[in-house]
């Protein structure tokens, strides 16, 4: 009785630890000194030479939808067109899972353990890391990488969790990119740059 | 597996040991062949194509990461004397390696009545010096530590890219 209440309440602290705030990390890194204004139109990348990502992500529908809906949303507030034939600058993203560890601290404090029984051990859970790469068309340099990692165990078996996921992913990284939104949103092709 | 790949796996356990045992600061090692003369060498050119792996999505073909530490290097080997070969053949081939991944803490028993272990991020960068004529390895200077937090700031990525490649390159031999 007294281990089935324990597990009962590891379980609720685990949850209670790892479900209520954000663990979602974003970063960026910038090309310093770019002047990000002479910058008016963008083209998907082709798929590139890089270490194959994770086929549960990169092969699956729902997800390029997703992610290319979302980063085409943040780029027209920001006054970028689509222009395939001759863009200022390419886009592509790249998405790996792996496995991380992180450690379980459930707190002797809290109540759910005594000092000295607390687990303190590693919990293994596959982490998710979107990665975005905008480069100058014409030098072909990257000048604007952004990131998102985040545990996608729910993720990837429930598409609407992963639709948030990536929502919330594009959204916080691209608060990152040098080249802020326009006060009014992009409505259609006519629209001013 | 040749012999000095297998020797600088053996280093980088003892380092790992080392790290485990709770130094956090940056561990750096180098090694020189019994026989090498670095008074001979002038001249380097880089041998490692691309942007090799590092282990983490943040930082695999990364041109900024890795820019920042080839520049890093070029500058600690001009200013110990050496000079980057153009069209003539270098005395000596340069290899870099980047390994992150997560390491696992145990702090010592003795500190403390709770003790939680730790992961973080933990980083080996490698450099190695190779004749470019023999082939032999003539030097190897590595460096591991902790990158928790790093990665995620450009600038602290920056100083710490600079930082590590002082102090491996500064295990240098001095020239005459």
């Amino acid at each position: 009785m007294r281990r089935r209440i324990g597990t009962a309440a590891s379980a609720i602290a685990a949850f209670m630890i790892g479900g209520c705030a954000s663990s979602m990390n974003v970063s960026s890194y910038v090309q310093r000194g770019t002047d990000f204004t002479t910058y008016h139109s963008y083209a998907w990348g082709p798929a590139d030479s890089r270490p194959v990502g994770d086929a549960r992500l990169e092969r699956n529908p729902f997800f390029n939808d997703h992610m290319q809906g979302a980063i085409d949303r943040e780029l027209a507030l920001r006054g970028l067109q689509q222009a395939p034939e001759s863009p200022d600058l390419l886009v592509h993203y790249h998405a790996n899972i792996s496995e991380r560890m992180d450690v379980d601290r459930l707190d002797p404090r809290a109540g759910y353990c005594t000092v000295g029984d607390c687990p303190s051990g590693i919990r293994y859970y596959e982490a998710g890391t979107l990665v975005v790469d905008v480069m100058d068309a014409r030098t072909n340099r990257l000048v604007w990488r952004g990131w998102a990692q985040d545990n996608v165990e729910r993720s990837l078996s429930d598409t609407d969790r992963l639709e948030r996921q990536v929502g919330q992913a594009v959204a916080r990284m691209m608060a990152r990119f040098p080249r802020a939104r326009m006060e009014q949103q992009a409505a259609g092709p006519a629209s001013g740059r | 597996m040749t012999w000095w790949t297998r020797l600088a796996y053996a280093g980088a356990t003892a380092m790992t040991a080392m790290a485990l045992a709770g130094c956090a600061t940056l561990q750096v090692n180098a090694f020189l062949a019994r026989n090498a003369d670095f008074n001979q060498y002038r001249t380097y050119a880089w041998d490692t194509p691309g942007m090799p792996a590092t282990g983490d999505p943040r930082l695999d073909n990364n041109e900024f990461f890795h820019e920042r530490l080839r520049a890093a290097v070029d500058r600690a080997l001009a200013a110990r004397g050496f000079e980057e070969a153009t069209d003539r053949t270098p005395d000596l081939l340069l290899h870099y390696h980047v390994s992150i991944g997560q390491t696992i803490e145990d702090p010592p028993p003795a500190s403390c009545t709770d003790c939680l272990r730790d992961v973080y991020d933990a980083g080996t960068l490698l450099l190695d010096l190779v004749n470019q004529q023999s082939g032999q390895l003539v030097w190897r200077g590595w460096a591991e530590g902790n990158l928790s937090g790093v990665i995620d700031n450009q600038t602290w990525m920056e100083r710490k890219v600079d930082e590590t490649v002082a102090r491996i390159l500064g295990r240098l031999p001095g020239k005459l």
